[in-house]
């Protein structure tokens, strides 16, 4: 049986929701929301008439009823009609004085939570929280080893068990409770730029994926609201396809019109497949595809890459559909191609590229241009070669087209990548590591970014495919 | 005045009849001491009422709680000062 946790992107980030026979854990920082938390999935089920047992180890019932109330739920009523149970279990209750040795196990309270699952039926048990209740016990690691009979023993009997945990704010490493758990739920707060944010991961799930990434979340009146960075909203935005459908998926849908993608690549890999991918997609959709030639990017090459993959674009080369700008005109002499270097500056360039877009604006197509800026970096000064990079985005952006920028990021010093990076609106990493090919997102416009990923290669288009 | 200790036991509890044992002989000893013993797995009420949660569990007139299982040394010394020291 799988249980809603009542918040939709939570759910999502769990592979559905709870699966019953499994446990939990929800780690936080103290104040990040933990019994918020627990009280808004607690609430979730029993709207859908899952009964829940609450066990409080801090406080007491009454005070978690009422601190129900302040998100806006009455659990007073679920509690009347039995479908709630708020219980208080601590080793030490009020006036009572302990001593204790460490010869002892857990099944006074085991008993107690069997007895009361069963009096209500409850699938969801949560037990807020694991670090108070073992902070009353003088021999801590024998309550902690004994905890496990308490999952066995609850789970066993077809529940979702979620306990929740205090984590240091410097934790690295995993807690025993999470090596006994099958679901991790990590939520942290941070201060940034003097405004408290908080983040819910899930960095262990056991029968499905974890998601290592975070997400930001508020809690409110309204509930729990979680910012899933791989959908984010960007309806209102007109969205373009890549040509590669999980690439456009993991970007939240596609890519923003007026987008500058950087394609950072090392110099072994070869980035053709993705580039004729994409570009023979945007033909598709019959738009304008402007190539800035070099050694990398010339008009033969492509056109034999494409007939290699038996895919073509004959009637696009026809229609002027694909224009080059050849900076680096091959046909001239060396004296010639000097004076021409001089005479085609980057404003040249970008004058010449704006000219064509106008052209292809007029004939109602959006326009695509594609180009490998190694060379330019090499080639032309810093600034040059940044204001040239500049211009272009601006004309991109201003005119709603999209641009395909590839660079060798081991060609160039790290602070023109970091200053390409800021004018970028999409950074796509295509990397090989051994005999691997991985494409990842560092950054996105719409906040869609992504951790490294295999990608495989076809002979026909797609030529490209990501695989997970 | 008749004087109650409660021993809460569980048939799990791998420690419960040896503590079981030193307290029926102590108790034995004592006229206004007796002795009432709990199996959780039957009595999940009086756990309840209680508020049990580790097992062994010793509540001793005077609402002090022994938790874990120790040897009759330990069981008599704790006796002696909240039970005993008390009523002299």
């Amino acid at each position: 049986m799988i249980i809603s946790t009542g918040i939709n992107e939570l759910d999502k980030m769990i592979d559905g929701g709870l699966r019953t026979s499994y446990c939990y854990a929800i780690k936080g920082t103290a104040g990040a929301g933990k019994t918020v938390l627990s009280l808004f999935i607690t609430h979730g089920a029993l709207q859908k008439d899952i009964p829940v047992l609450f066990i409080s180890t801090e406080v007491e019932s009454d005070k978690i009823v009422e601190y129900g109330k302040s998100f806006g739920m009455d659990l007073q009523s679920f509690i009347k009609s039995g479908q709630l149970s708020v219980e208080k279990m601590t080793l030490k209750p009020q006036g009572v004085n302990l001593v204790q040795t460490e010869r002892f196990d857990l099944s006074g309270i085991i008993a107690r939570t069997k007895a009361k699952l069963q009096k209500i039926n409850a699938k969801l048990v949560i037990f807020d929280s694991i670090t108070a209740f073992f902070a009353e016990f003088q021999y801590e690691k024998t309550a902690r080893s004994n905890f496990m009979d308490f999952i066995r023993e609850i789970t066993n009997e077809d529940t979702v068990l979620i306990f929740t945990a205090e984590s240091q704010v410097a934790e690295e490493y995993a807690t025993l409770e999470e090596f006994l758990v099958d679901g991790v739920i990590k939520i942290r707060t941070e201060l940034k730029n003097n405004q408290l944010i908080k983040k819910i991961s899930v960095p262990k799930l056991r029968s499905a994926q974890p998601t290592h990434f975070e997400n930001r979340f508020i809690i409110d009146k309204k509930g729990v609201t979680i910012f899933r960075s791989e959908h984010p909203p960007i309806s209102l935005i007109e969205e373009e396809k890549t040509g590669i459908g999980r690439l456009d998926e993991l970007l939240g849908g596609g890519i923003p019109t007026g987008s500058v993608i950087l394609i950072e690549v090392d110099g072994e890999t070869n980035y053709f497949p993705l580039f004729l991918t994409s570009m023979y997609h945007h033909l598709s959709e019959n738009k304008g595809v402007i190539i800035h030639s070099n050694v990398h990017m010339y008009s033969s090459k492509i056109v034999e890459e494409f007939k290699r993959s038996k895919s073509d674009i004959t009637s696009h080369l026809n229609e002027g559909n694909v224009v080059f700008i050849d900076k680096y005109n091959r046909s001239v002499t060396a004296v010639e191609a000097r004076e021409m270097s001089q005479l085609m500056t980057t404003d040249d360039m970008i004058s010449v590229t704006v000219e064509l877009m106008e052209a292809f604006a007029q004939a109602k197509q959006k326009v695509v241009l594609f180009g490998d800026l190694t060379d330019d970096a090499n080639i032309l000064s810093e600034s040059d070669f940044l204001r040239y990079f500049a211009l272009q985005s601006f004309n991109i952006k201003e005119r709603r087209a999209i641009a395909y920028s590839f660079i060798n990021f081991n060609a160039i010093s790290r602070e023109i990548l970091a200053r390409l990076r800021t004018t970028a609106d999409i950074i796509i990493r295509f990397s090989r590591v051994e005999y691997n090919h991985y494409i990842e997102c560092l950054k996105s416009s719409t906040g869609a970014t992504f951790l490294p990923k295999i990608v495989k290669f076809n002979d026909t288009v797609p030529l490209i495919e990501i695989i997970g | 005045m008749e004087l109650k200790v409660m021993f809460f036991t569980s048939p799990t509890c791998g420690w419960c009849p040896f503590v079981e044992g030193i307290l029926k002989k102590i108790i034995d000893e004592v006229s206004h001491l007796t002795l009432e013993i709990i199996d959780i797995s039957k009595e999940v009420d009086k756990a309840e009422e209680y508020e049990i949660v580790a097992i062994p569990t010793i509540i001793l007139p005077n609402n002090q709680r022994i938790i874990g299982g120790a040897d009759e040394a330990f069981i008599r010394e704790q006796l002696n000062f909240f039970v005993f020291m008390g009523q002299s």
